[in-house]
């Protein structure tokens, strides 16, 4: 019977909608394990990052992580030795006349990636490319004295300079690239090629890099992990099979109870200072300087919060560099001598000093701050300490907006820094005098020696200059810190460098896993 | 058609000022991008050369132009550092962020359902009060201390997942639960007091007088009705996702836009900071236009006007 009655349709029923729910599921499970679905390879030594390369073209590179990459895939013409002195590598060198240099590219490392051999003119077309303001690179202030570079044949090239320099040599550090990857415009950012210890292979999305050393084709993985404590994790999982420096002390500690891994540390040259303004009428007294670098226990600092993996520092290069001075006097720990130069400075209980503290946001360099203030405040100056990102850090370092602040300079080898951050020519943005220094004796002591056309002599000058710095007081030098690599069991003949780079991947080897049976 | 065109409008006025704003505050924070390029060395003859060539030596206002006039191109121009054009850099990245938000809603979604649900039939009752217990320390937990904990335990002692990283699907689990997981916290708890205003209402009543059992009354007429204002929160959540988890992509590894925003800002590379901070604004125009539209089409009783 029909009683007019129109009825909804009929509902679906549980299961029916169960099905359509668990359907909907499955296929989203689906989709996300298909997409996250990515390779993996197998047989490669992986060497964990704090950060990721950002570009592997030699000639633009400016950060740590690109540059110590790039030294693996591409060859120089000059590198260093265990003193910082210039040392051949893909060429030796003569001096022709004060002005003038000949090169003479070797046999080693004379084939590109790409089986293209290596020769003058590709050395020609790198430095070349550099010098070429067009390309905007980096590097071009460090040769901007090269009036000519040219290739007398296959194997030689000839350079000239604009002032005599015995330094020249140092400065022909440059990865040298092929002419014809230059001249097509090659993405050497991306593909490089070069003709070092190892090839490039490939550069995933997320920055791990992988390379492949020639003559044993073991395979490199470099893999970016920002968050340090995840970076020891992956060690410990063994997702990584090495790690070197930017950890803090604590995990370094906790890593040196571990059984599965080793903690092996080398002298550094990175260099920590505390910096003034010598512009400013507090810091810009002697005394007041003093009383800081006396009020500063860096023993301490350097035993109990780098645990002894840290060298006390008296000057920008340490005695073993071949301008180093072994022979200035340590900066000593002394409250009693520190309140007495502030009480000859106008300061005491009565007229107490305050000054202002500026540093980075990095947790550490804030954590030795933190340490420093402390420190002071035993000797009566009160420290307002402040902490800022990096660009309005150093922003406010280079224009002089501060009375005291504390910085590193890392993998410095030449002692033209001097000029750089010394000299009075050099008050930003002119140089890095951020200290605005200006010390007639300073400048005739850089002078003298970048007159001297051995470097024999110049070091003698470079000596007394840092004896002078230690005197007129600049920066309070802190410490050097030391490299340290944490490896995994089963892996040798990794070696640190003074710099932190990471050639000792071109000796690393797995040993063999023995077994043991009746 | 309106409602869409209206919302279109809206949303690229929204766009405008963004960009706007993103190109002055860039400007505004203090560093070189020359300087960045060049370094610190670098002769003033070659800084003035470089900044020429970037357009960096015009007034502002006509920077400004420029911006909009690359945008309406679609070209966002290069990054600093690797000289890479940002678009490319951003692509690389977006599809990674999309499948670690799409895992993490999937788990949240997983959790809050059912935990919200069974809190609002349970109301009450130790099951409620576990449930939102539970809910209330999955907002409270911060991912940069959860994320380390589930590392620990099913990545180091269990040894089920690797700890980081985007080789293997196994990979996502743990961003995806550590990002999940206080989404689930928030949703659940919307879920149950949703749930529980649409029990009291009549077309529940009816369903229960007409004798349907208590799981198609929950699934069918209770849960579909209580689901509108989880789906704006979803929404919302959604955009947060895809803006990219700053934190978590940081802790796993993940290579999304959260870590290529984090990595930028460290590098001071703002161009890049500029374009990602653009796509954050665009994905959450898009997601909120979209959960407008999808509002509509789950209630019947709302229309686009």
């Amino acid at each position: 019977m029909n009683t007019g009655k129109t009825y909804p349709p009929p509902e679906q029923s549980i299961p029916s909608i169960a099905m359509q729910v668990a359907s909907l599921v499955l296929l989203l499970v689906v989709v996300v394990v298909l997409g996250g679905c990515k390779t993996s390879d197998s047989g490669a030594i992986r060497f964990g990052l704090a950060s990721a390369p950002i570009t592997l073209h030699p000639l633009h590179a400016t950060d740590a992580t690109s540059s110590r990459i790039n030294r693996l895939i591409y060859r120089r013409l000059v590198d260093f030795d265990d003193n910082s002195m210039p040392v051949a590598s893909l060429a030796s060198w003569e001096q022709m006349s004060a002005t003038a240099y000949r090169f003479y590219l070797g046999s080693e490392g004379r084939e590109f990636h790409d089986g293209t051999r290596l020769d003058a003119e590709d050395v020609v077309a790198t430095y070349r490319y550099v010098l070429d303001e067009r390309n905007a690179s980096a590097q071009r202030a460090s040769i901007a004295t090269i009036e000519t570079i040219i290739a007398l044949n296959k194997n030689t090239v000839d350079v000239s300079i604009s002032k005599p320099d015995p330094l020249f040599p140092g400065y022909m550090v440059l990865g040298i690239v092929p002419q014809e990857a230059i001249l097509r415009g090659h993405d050497l950012a991306r593909e490089p090629v070069g003709s070092g210890a190892f090839r490039f292979l490939s550069w995933a999305a997320e920055g791990s890099v992988q390379l492949q050393r020639i003559g044993d084709d073991q395979l490199i993985d470099f893999v970016p992990v920002r968050d340090s404590t995840v970076r020891v994790l992956k060690l410990l999982n063994k997702e990584l099979d090495l790690l070197q420096n930017d950890l803090s002390p604590e995990l370094l500690n906790y890593l040196r109870a571990q059984e599965s891994v080793s903690v092996r540390t080398a002298h550094g040259s990175k260099f920590s200072y505390v910096g003034f303004n010598l512009e400013d009428d507090v810091t810009g007294q002697l005394a007041v300087r003093q009383a800081i670098a006396h009020a500063i226990d860096r023993d301490a600092i350097v035993t109990h919060v780098f645990g002894g993996s840290a060298r006390l520092a008296n000057a920008m290069f340490p005695a073993d560099h071949w301008a180093g001075n072994p022979d200035l006097k340590s900066l000593r720990y002394d409250p009693q001598r520190s309140r007495q130069l502030l009480g000859e400075a106008g300061y005491g209980p009565d007229n107490p000093l305050s000054m202002v503290y500026k540093t980075s946001s990095d947790p550490f360099r804030l954590r030795l701050a933190t340490i420093i203030q402390n420190q002071l405040a035993e000797v009566g100056i009160a420290v307002s300490l402040r902490s800022y990102d990096w660009g309005t850090f150093y922003s406010d370092i280079k224009s002089g907006m501060f009375q005291m602040y504390s910085l590193a300079w890392v993998g410095i080898k030449t002692p033209d820094i001097f000029r750089y951050v010394f000299h009075s020519d050099a008050i930003p943005p002119k140089g890095a005098n951020r200290g605005r220094l200006r010390d007639a004796r300073v400048d005739k002591l850089i002078e003298d020696a970048e007159s001297q056309v051995l470097l024999v002599r110049q070091a003698i000058h470079y000596r007394t200059l840092q004896s002078r710095l230690l005197d007129v007081m600049p920066y309070v030098p802190l410490w050097y810190e030391d490299n340290y690599t944490v490896i995994r069991d089963g892996f040798s003949g990794y070696s640190l460098a003074l710099d932190g780079n990471y050639d000792g991947l071109i000796s690393v080897q797995r040993e063999p896993v023995t077994t043991h049976g009746s | 058609m309106s409602f869409l065109l209206s919302r279109l409008l809206s949303a690229l006025v929204v766009m405008f000022g963004v960009a706007t704003l993103v190109f002055l505050l860039i400007h505004l924070v203090p560093g070189d991008p020359v300087e960045v390029m060049l370094g610190e060395s670098a002769r003033p003859a070659d800084r003035e050369l470089l900044r020429h060539s970037l357009g960096l030596d015009q007034p502002v206002q006509v920077q400004l132009v420029q911006f909009y006039q690359n945008l309406l191109r679609g070209d966002l121009g290069q990054s600093l550092h690797s000289q890479r054009p940002i678009a490319d850099m951003i692509g690389e990245r977006i599809g990674s962020t999309a499948i670690l938000a799409g895992a993490a809603l999937l788990c949240a979604i997983l959790i809050a359902v059912p935990l919200g649900m069974l809190a609002a039939v349970k109301k009450d009752t130790w099951a409620d009060y576990g449930a939102m217990g539970f809910s209330l320390l999955g907002v409270s937990i911060p991912n940069f201390w959860l994320g380390p904990m589930l590392i620990l335990v099913f990545a180091l002692h269990l040894g089920w997942v690797p700890v980081s990283g985007s080789d293997s699907w196994t990979a996502l689990i743990l961003p995806a639960v550590t990002l999940g997981t206080s989404m689930a916290a928030i949703l659940s708890r919307m879920v149950r007091s949703s749930m529980l205003e649409v029990m009291g209402e009549d077309h529940i009543r009816t369903a229960r007088a007409k004798g349907l059992s208590t799981g198609r009354i929950l699934l069918h007429h209770a849960l579909r009705n209580a689901m509108l204002p989880v789906l704006t929160i979803l929404g919302l959540q959604l955009g947060v996702l895809l803006g990219g988890a700053v934190i978590t992509e940081t802790i796993f590894a993940w290579p999304g836009i959260g870590s290529l925003l984090v990595d930028s800002i460290m590098r001071r590379d703002y161009p890049v900071v500029q374009g990602c901070v653009l796509l954050i604004a665009l994905i959450y125009v898009t997601v909120n236009t979209l959960t407008d539209i999808l509002y509509a089409q789950v209630d019947p009783r709302v229309t686009l006007k």
